[in-house]
């Protein structure tokens, strides 16, 4: 099964040019501190490569192969034993699509519709701060889910690398520096151009008369985004129906997982041993929530091995990487497919990114005891 | 204050609360009017530049507040998993890990609130914004406190870290029930002022947005009442069986009143409300406390149901605290000016306060001496009672103490009370102590004895000079076994019978035969004739045998020995020695007389006979 790490790969390569466009992006915003002409300046720059051709289609296949990719993980899924960061993630990414439609309709149409209308900040933030303030707190709330579904994203995948021990203390306060002076500079940006409406009257008649021609083109497009929401919302619910297909086929096998320490967790059957573990609230560290990438979760299997689902490729790269030992899992990806499973959990659930990092410094620590509590 | 009084001030209530009515019905008729103005009002103000300002300000607050918020987590996820991955053993060890659960987690929160309400003050914000801000900050602040003591408390998911008695199934209905409330009172708490200062002043709306929050949070917790404490007692124990304990009136009843009768006194009269809420909360805290000490200490009690002091000190010093924090939170929640109080002439106010002064000393004292009698008490129980045949251990002293000590104690702290109580209540005690100092030298003077006995008989405790159970003479022909020792005399009981009662003052120097080892000497007058290495060897095989013998063995510290004494005219004495653990030398010596005799029988010896053979020998030729 060669496939599961392709699509992760695929998704995690397709969100990274997404953040790399919204970064540029905040980026061109936060120039806005200094002045309002130095952010269209600096637009040639950073904003502008996106827009030519083989830019758009990038950012457009990217956003589209995440979304499916991220649709397809949600079908994928066997249980709603997320963890928290799942929760945040899964919330924040079905929110961005609805929320973000309209900004790009605009952007796309805008040149078309009214031909006089440059999609420059002065512009933009004068129809924002002005005319239709709706669409300036859209955007802001957009800032926030795309920057957190992002950052969220990108940290989870750094931190368990050995090098964020190096750029970490690079990347951390830029996931946080990046939207706040991207905010600081549209709020600087914005009192620019309100005075700049203020005082400079043929600017402002030429934005009116812009204004003017988009409001009535704003009907056919109002349709058009109708749809395309429509359209997302069908493909959420047949993603979360399958999810829910998934969990009532199996509703009525339950099975058991016993635990070292004597612990024990009931489930469905076709679950991994760590959403046993998570549906139990049994301790069990899980720094990349289940997506077999840190290797925290792994367990030996004491017993019921051939209950377990065979390892996929995934796995077995995983395992190699953390140096695992024989008869050693990885909880997140082996499912339980039958009864009298035992594992030892080998990992403290205290375990995080850094037993990813290097997997050597927590497994000399853990072997010892794990060997002694063998009978 | 006579009946007619009463009837005056209660019509007055009544008026007030039908007056209070009236304008709740009004303000639900002009809400609706006053909402849709506020909203338009709201909704003109957010769009425009002001607006979409503010608002980016906002992002850029959350932003910067959940940046320290993360870089705290950063380093404070790993104990608090960690935190959460350990069991608890028992109800206290899970009292700690919350506490500094509740550490843990409410540190991120208040780093947060901090961080955000700080660099609030950097923005420039549109007029009357930055207050609104603040107080979205507090009203989040106290959500998410409440939500973490609730979590901590009540501990959903980790049954063995939960802190109260509730059953698992409930326990996340009852975290999810009374967050629900929580919030509602919250927005009841923050939002209506907010209404009542923005642009349209919106009075009759802020007050019907507080009905609405405070009516659907009293139903809430009625609802919750019945729900959660329908059936009482269920998780005391498993083995109290329906048909084995007394049914307990439910709790849901009075739970159920309490929030009837806060939610009328806020209804009615909207100033008492928060310090009914107090009372109410303080009762309900009452009414679970017993549940909850107990569940502390399940672990100790006993099969029997018993369950020691210890849990029953905690139980009334818990009562106390939530007596004192509840009047010290309505006395705060009343606006009551409490330094005036203090300095207040009405005389029935100080006499309260002193009276409570003198209920605090009462607690205070009933707590110690709870605590010095369960100790002594439970010392006392787990000392076997002195058998006077077993040699005295170390135990026995602390027989003989521990009574003295626990009436030492009772007396002093009576004392102490009276005239602690007498001196709250605004008796002056200067007279009194100088009156019990003179009359206490001129009883001094006349109870000189009785002062040497307790003094006295403190000194032979502390030197250890004797315990109950040992065999002492005193002077004067004074000896027995220590019966019992009192605070003025020890009662000895003489071997013959008769119990001597002897003043520790007359007790002089005292002979203590039951310490650590005792010799035993006695003579054996054998005819003139005997070979005194004979007997010596004999004698030293006695003892050899009676070391090996199983019971008079132990009894022996030393063996037996003997050797020529004296050589009477006729008679040689051989006296015999050995060491035996002290009152043991008498079975020591029959046994070995006993032996000697049969041995002596064996060779042919018998003992001098005391007469004295003249042998008449012829003379020398």
């Amino acid at each position: 099964m060669r496939g599961d790490a392709l699509i992760r790969n695929v998704r995690l390569v397709s969100g990274l040019v997404l953040m790399a466009f919204v970064t540029c992006h905040l980026a061109n915003l936060a120039i806005g501190l200094r002045s309002l002409a130095a952010m269209d300046a600096w637009r040639a720059t950073l904003t502008m490569p996106w827009t030519t051709g083989a830019g758009q289609w990038l950012l457009a296949s990217a956003a589209a192969i995440h979304l499916v990719l991220g649709l397809y993980a949600v079908a994928a899924r066997r249980s709603l034993a997320l963890s928290a960061t799942d929760v945040a993630q899964l919330t924040l990414g079905l929110a961005i699509p609805p929320m973000l439609i309209a900004h790009v309709i605009a952007m796309a149409t805008a040149n078309a519709v009214s031909p006089g209308f440059a999609a420059n900040y002065g512009q933009i933030q004068a129809v924002y701060w002005s005319f239709a303030p709706v669409y300036a707190f859209l955007q802001l709330f957009v800032v926030v889910i795309v920057w957190m579904h992002g950052a969220i994203g990108l940290y989870s995948w750094l931190v368990l690398k050995p090098i964020w021990r190096r750029i970490g203390g690079l990347v951390l306060p830029l996931l946080f520096a990046v939207p706040i002076l991207a905010l600081l500079g549209f709020a600087q940006s914005g009192q620019e151009v309100l005075d700049k409406l203020a005082n400079d009257a043929a600017w402002k008649a030429m934005i009116l008369e812009n204004v003017g021609r988009i409001s009535k083109a704003t009907r056919e497009l109002g349709e058009f985004q109708s749809r395309a929401i429509w359209a997302y919302a069908a493909a959420v619910a047949v993603a979360f129906a399958i999810l829910a297909v998934r969990i009532l086929r199996h509703r009525a096998k339950p099975l058991q997982v016993a635990y070292d320490g004597g612990m024990r967790a009931s489930g469905r059957y076709g679950l991994s041993i760590l959403e046993f573990s998570r549906l139990n609230d049994v301790p069990h560290a899980h720094v990349c929530s289940g997506r077999g990438r840190c290797g925290t979760c792994r367990v030996r299997v004491d017993a019921g091995a051939a209950q377990l689902s065979a390892p996929a490729d995934l796995e077995r790269d995983t395992l190699a990487l953390v140096r695992a030992g024989t008869g050693e899992r990885l909880a997140c990806q082996a499912r339980v497919l039958g009864e009298g499973v035992q594992v030892t959990r080998l990992l403290p659930a205290f375990a995080d990114a850094s037993a990813a990092r290097a997997p050597q410094e927590w497994v000399a620590e853990q072997a010892a005891p794990a060997e002694e509590s063998r009978p | 204050m006579n009946e007619h009084s009463i009837a005056s001030w209660s019509l007055d209530l009544l008026a007030a609360a039908k007056l209070r009515l009236e304008a709740l019905g009004l303000d639900l008729a002009y809400a609706p009017e006053e909402a849709r103005k506020a909203v338009e009002a709201t909704h003109a103000a957010l769009m425009s530049g002001m607006g979409v300002r503010g608002a980016t300000y906002l992002v850029i607050l959350l932003f910067i507040g959940v940046a320290v918020e993360w870089l705290y987590w950063t380093y404070a996820y790993s104990p608090l998993r960690a935190l959460q991955a350990t069991p608890a053993h028992s109800p206290l060890e899970a009292l700690r890990l919350g506490l500094r659960h509740l550490v843990l987690r409410g540190s991120g929160v208040l780093l947060f609130t901090a961080a955000a309400i700080g660099v609030s003050a950097a923005f420039n914000w549109p007029p009357r914004v930055h207050g609104l801000v603040i107080a979205a900050t507090l009203f989040l602040l106290v959500l998410r406190l409440s939500w973490i003591a609730v979590s901590v408390v009540i501990s959903p998911r980790r049954p063995r870290l939960r802190l109260v008695p509730v059953e698992a199934a409930k326990a996340r209905w009852l975290a999810g029930v009374l967050m629900a409330a929580i919030v509602l009172l919250a927005i009841g708490r923050f939002v209506p002022p907010i209404v009542e200062d923005g642009a349209v002043q919106a009075r009759h709306l802020a007050s019907a947005l507080r009905l609405a929050a405070y009516s659907a949070a009293a139903l809430l917790l009625f609802v919750a009442c019945f729900a959660f404490f329908g059936k009482p007692g269920r998780h005391a124990g498993g083995a109290n069986t329906a048909s084995t304990r007394a049914p307990l009136f439910p709790l849901s009843f009075p739970l159920a009143l309490l929030v009837v009768a806060v939610y009328a006194v806020w209804l009615l009269n909207a100033g008492g409300a928060a310090a009914a809420a107090t009372a109410a909360v303080t009762i309900a805290l009452l009414l679970g406390l017993r549940d909850v000490v107990h569940f502390y200490w399940r672990s100790e009690a006993d099969p029997n149901g018993e369950r020691g002091a210890l849990p029953a000190i905690a139980l009334s010093l818990a009562r106390f605290v939530v007596v004192l924090l509840g009047v010290g939170a309505a006395a705060l929640a009343l606006d009551t000016p409490l330094a005036a109080l203090v300095e207040s002439a009405s005389p029935w106010v100080r006499i309260g306060l002193r009276l409570l002064g003198v209920a605090v000393l009462a607690l205070l004292a009933h707590g110690v001496w709870i605590a010095v009698r369960s100790v002594v008490d439970q010392r006392l129980s787990r000392i076997a009672p002195a058998d006077p045949h077993q040699p005295p251990d170390a135990s026995s002293r602390l027989l003989t103490l521990l009574p003295l000590l626990r009436l030492t104690t009772a007396v002093s702290l009576l004392v102490l009370l009276v005239l602690t109580s007498l001196w709250a209540l605004g008796i002056e005690i200067t007279p009194l102590l100088a009156g019990a100092g003179v009359i206490g030298l001129a009883l001094g003077f006349g109870a000189q004895a009785l002062v040497r006995d307790v003094i006295a008989g403190v000194f032979f405790l502390a030197e250890d000079a004797f315990r109950v159970g040992e065999y002492i003479e005193g002077a004067g022909n004074t000896k027995g076994n220590v019966e019992r020792i009192t605070l003025r005399s020890v009662a000895l009981r003489h071997h013959n019978g008769p119990l001597h009662f002897v003043p520790y003052g007359a007790l002089g120097s005292v002979r203590n035969t039951s310490r650590d080892w005792v010799i035993d000497k006695f003579n054996l007058p054998l005819p003139i004739e005997v070979e005194s290495e004979t007997i010596r060897k004999m004698i030293k095989k006695i003892g050899e045998e009676m070391k090996a013998d199983p019971d008079i063995g132990p009894l022996m510290i030393e063996p037996l020995k003997g050797k020529l004494y004296r050589i009477d005219p006729g008679v040689k004495v051989f006296r015999c020695k050995f060491r035996s653990p002290p009152s043991k030398q008498f079975d020591v010596r029959a046994s070995a007389l006993k032996r000697i005799e049969a041995a002596l029988k064996k060779s042919g010896i018998q003992f001098a006979d005391g007469r004295q053979i003249a042998v008449m020998q012829p003379a020398p030729a």
